[in-house]
C-alpha cells in the first residue's frame, strides 16, 4: 500500500518536473507598449532613449528661443556624440529628437543627411529631361538659423571585489542637448536629461 | 540476479567514464581552429579564414577562442569590418561568461578543464579591445574606437597587475581621446603611461604638446626634459600624423606539464613557452625635417605570462579540488579491478588546458611619425627587412590629419584596402 503510495508521489512528481521543464523551454512572444519602461540589464535601451528625448525636447520647445518664436526657424542638427563606453547608435535619438519637434510645430529642419540626394535630383532636373517649367529654381534652399548638437556620455561604477553571491553595477547616463545660434555662435538654450541605473547580476549560473 | 545487476551498475560507471574521456581528448582536438592557426602562420591569410567560415566547426566551449582567431586574422587579411563583427561578439560573450556556470564547473572536477567555457586570460580579454580600437581606426571610425578604448579601461582596472605592461593598449587608448579633441582625457592616459614606461621619452612630445593646450606649464617643462634632439630643433607644428601598427612574430603558447604522484595521482598544468627568440624592434628611417618619430611596444609574452600567473592561485586551487575529488570517487569503490579501472580513466583524462589565442604577434608596437606638409615618404626597418610606405601627401585643412598602416612581420599586406584613413 505505502510502495504503491510512494511510487504515484515520485511519478507525479517526475511528471510535474518534466512539465515545468517543457514550459520553460518552449519559445514565446509578446507585443509590448512601446510606452512601457522594461530592462533587462544596466545598460542603455529604447526606454531610456524615449524617457530623454521627452524630457529634453519639451524644454527645448517651451523654453526660449524657441518658446517665443512662431515663425518656426529652420534648425540643422548636426548629431549626438557618443562618450559612452558602449555601442550607441546615436542617429536614433536626433531622429526622435526632430520628430518630437516638428510636431510640436516649433521648428523646421534643414535635411542634412539628403543633402546629396537633393544635390543629385537637381542636377537630374537640370540634365535637359525636365521640362522647364516643372523643374525646381536653384539657389531658393533655406538656411539654417540654429545648429542642434549633442553629447550622449555615460560613468559605470562596479561594486568593488568582496565576498558575495551577486555583482551590483551603478549606471549614470546624461544626454546635453546645445542650441547654438550660427549668425552669432552663441548657446541660446543648453539641458540635459539624466538617467541613473543600478543591477545586480549572479556570480553563480547553472 | 544480483551479480547481474552489479556487472550492469560497473558496466554503467566505465561507460559514463569512457564518455567523459572521449569528450575529453575531442576537445583537445579543435582542428578547424589549428588548421586557421597553420594557414596564418604560413601566409595563407584566405586558408585560415576559410578554415574559420562556419562558427559550427568549433565546439560552443570554444567559442570565444573561435571569435579571437578569426578577428585577429582577419584584421591582418585586411578585412577590419569582419574583424569588428566577430570581436564584437567575443566581448559580448566575455561578459556572458562573467557568470560562473556552476554545472560546467562540478563536471569539471571529476574531467578536466577542458570540458568548461574558454574564458581567456587576461591579458587577452584586454587585447579583444586593442584589435577592436585598431579595426576602428583602420576604418576611421574614431567615435567606436574610443568606445572600446573606454572598455579596455575597465579590464585595465579590474587586471591591474595582469596588464600593466601593456604600454601599446595604453597608448592606443591615449590616442582614441586624442582623435575625438577629447585632450583632457588623452593627457590622463599619456601621463599614465609615462609613469609606467621605463623611459617617458615616447610620450614625451604628446605630453608637452597636450600639456600646453591645458595650461599646465610645470608639467611640460618636466617632460620637456625628455624630448629629444630632434624634436627640439623642429620648427612650426605638424601637418599631419601616421600611426603604425606592427605586429611581429608568434605570441608565446601554452604547453602541458604533468606532476605524477604513485600510484595514480597526476596534476596537470600549463606555462608559457616563447616561439620566437629576440626580434629587434622596428625603426624608422630619416624623416624630412618634422621632428622625430616616437616607438612604443608591448611584449605580448610577457602580458600573457603574468595573467597566466595572476590566475595561479585559482589553478592550484582547482587542481587540487580536482585530484581530490577523483581520488575520492576511485577509494570509495570496494571493487579492487573497477577502481584500478577508474584510477586509469582519470589518470588520462587529467589533460592540461593548453588553449590560448596562438594567432596574436610576439609584440605589438604603435610607431607615430609627425608628417610634414607636402609629400611624405616613410622608411621603416621591420625585422631585418626595409618597407617603404606609400607616398603620403599631407595638405594642410585638406583630408584627415592621422593616417594609418597595419603592418605584420615586414609586410604591408592591405595598405590601401582600409588605411590610410581618418582620425578625425
Amino acid at each position: 500500500m505505502f510502495r504503491n503510495f510512494l511510487k504515484k508521489s515520485i511519478f507525479l512528481v517526475l511528471a510535474a518536473v518534466i512539465l515545468l521543464m517543457l514550459g520553460g523551454c518552449s519559445a514565446t512572444t509578446r507585443d509590448l507598449s512601446s510606452d512601457d519602461a522594461i530592462h533587462y540589464d544596466e545598460g542603455y535601451d529604447f526606454s531610456d532613449k524615449k524617457a530623454i528625448v521627452n524630457n529634453l525636447v519639451e524644454s527645448l520647445v517651451n523654453k526660449p528661443p524657441l518658446v517665443a518664436r512662431y515663425d518656426r526657424p529652420v534648425v540643422i542638427i548636426y548629431g549626438v556624440a557618443n562618450r559612452t563606453s558602449e555601442h550607441i547608435e546615436t542617429d536614433g535619438i536626433t531622429d526622435d529628437i526632430r520628430q518630437e519637434i516638428m510636431q510640436s510645430g516649433k521648428a523646421r529642419f534643414v535635411n542634412k543627411v539628403q543633402r546629396d540626394n537633393i544635390a543629385k535630383e537637381s542636377n537630374y532636373q537640370y540634365g535637359g529631361n525636365v521640362s522647364a517649367e516643372t523643374r525646381l529654381q536653384r539657389a531658393r534652399q533655406i538656411g539654417a538659423e540654429y545648429m542642434l548638437t549633442g553629447t550622449l556620455r555615460s560613468i559605470k561604477k562596479k561594486q568593488p571585489k568582496q565576498m558575495r553571491l551577486t555583482k551590483k553595477t551603478l549606471q549614470y547616463y546624461s544626454l546635453t542637448l546645445e542650441l547654438t545660434d550660427l549668425q552669432t555662435g552663441i548657446i541660446e538654450w543648453t539641458d540635459s536629461a539624466e538617467i541613473v541605473r543600478e543591477s545586480s547580476k549572479p556570480f553563480i549560473g547553472w | 540476479m544480483m551479480e547481474s545487476s552489479q556487472v550492469f551498475c560497473k558496466f554503467k560507471w566505465v561507460c559514463l567514464l569512457v564518455c567523459m574521456l572521449s569528450s575529453v581528448i575531442s576537445g583537445c582536438a579543435s582542428g578547424k581552429l589549428n588548421q586557421a592557426r597553420d594557414a596564418f602562420y604560413s601566409g595563407q591569410l584566405d586558408q585560415a579564414v576559410e578554415a574559420l567560415s562556419d562558427r559550427e566547426d568549433v565546439p560552443t566551449r570554444d567559442q570565444l577562442l573561435y571569435d579571437m582567431e578569426k578577428g585577429a586574422i582577419l584584421h591582418h587579411a585586411g578585412d577590419y569590418q569582419g574583424s569588428i563583427d566577430i570581436l564584437l561578439n567575443a566581448t559580448a560573450l566575455i561578459q556572458e561568461q562573467d557568470v560562473i556556470s556552476a554545472g560546467q564547473q562540478t563536471a569539471s572536477l571529476v574531467t578536466s578543464e577542458w570540458i568548461t567555457d574558454y574564458k581567456g586570460e587576461y591579458a587577452e580579454r584586454l587585447l579583444v579591445h586593442t584589435y577592436l580600437m585598431m579595426d576602428f581606426l583602420m576604418l576611421g571610425d574614431a567615435e567606436s574606437a574610443l568606445v572600446e578604448a573606454k572598455q579596455a579601461l575597465e579590464v585595465y582596472d579590474t587586471f591591474p597587475e595582469a596588464c600593466s605592461a601593456d604600454y601599446f593598449t595604453r597608448a592606443l587608448i591615449a590616442h582614441c581621446y586624442e582623435g575625438l579633441n577629447e585632450i583632457n582625457g588623452a593627457y590622463i592616459e599619456y601621463k599614465k603611461l609615462a609613469e609606467l614606461l621605463p623611459d617617458p621619452s615616447p610620450v614625451a612630445r604628446k605630453l608637452c604638446d597636450l600639456g600646453r593646450h591645458l595650461g599646465f606649464d610645470d608639467e611640460v617643462e618636466h617632460f620637456r626634459q625628455f624630448l629629444p634632439e630632434a624634436e627640439l630643433k623642429r620648427k612650426g607644428s605638424q601637418a599631419g600624423e601616421l600611426i603604425i601598427f606592427v605586429s611581429q612574430g608568434e605570441s608565446p603558447v601554452k604547453i602541458p606539464h604533468n606532476i605524477v604522484v604513485p600510484p595514480s595521482i597526476r596534476f596537470s598544468f600549463s606555462t608559457y613557452k616563447d616561439r620566437n627568440g629576440y626580434l629587434p624592434p622596428p625603426s624608422v628611417g630619416p624623416l624630412s625635417g618634422a621632428g622625430s618619430s616616437d616607438i612604443i611596444s608591448t611584449d605580448v609574452g610577457e602580458i600573457l605570462k603574468a595573467s597566466l600567473k595572476e590566475r595561479l592561485v585559482q589553478v592550484i586551487a582547482k587542481e587540487t579540488a580536482r585530484v581530490v575529488a577523483k581520488e575520492a570517487i576511485a577509494h570509495n569503490i570496494n571493487d579492487d579491478n573497477l577502481e584500478l579501472l577508474v584510477r586509469i580513466v582519470f589518470f588520462l583524462m587529467e589533460v592540461p588546458d593548453t588553449r590560448c589565442w596562438e594567432t596574436l604577434p610576439a609584440y605589438l608596437t604603435m610607431i607615430r611619425v609627425p608628417l610634414s606638409e607636402g609629400s611624405n615618404r616613410i622608411h621603416l626597418n621591420i625585422m631585418g627587412q626595409n618597407v617603404t610606405l606609400p607616398q603620403i601627401d599631407v595638405i594642410p585643412g585638406k583630408g584627415s590629419f592621422y593616417h594609418y598602416y597595419s603592418i605584420r612581420n615586414g609586410n604591408v599586406l592591405y595598405p590601401l584596402l582600409g588605411a590610410p584613413q581618418s582620425g578625425e
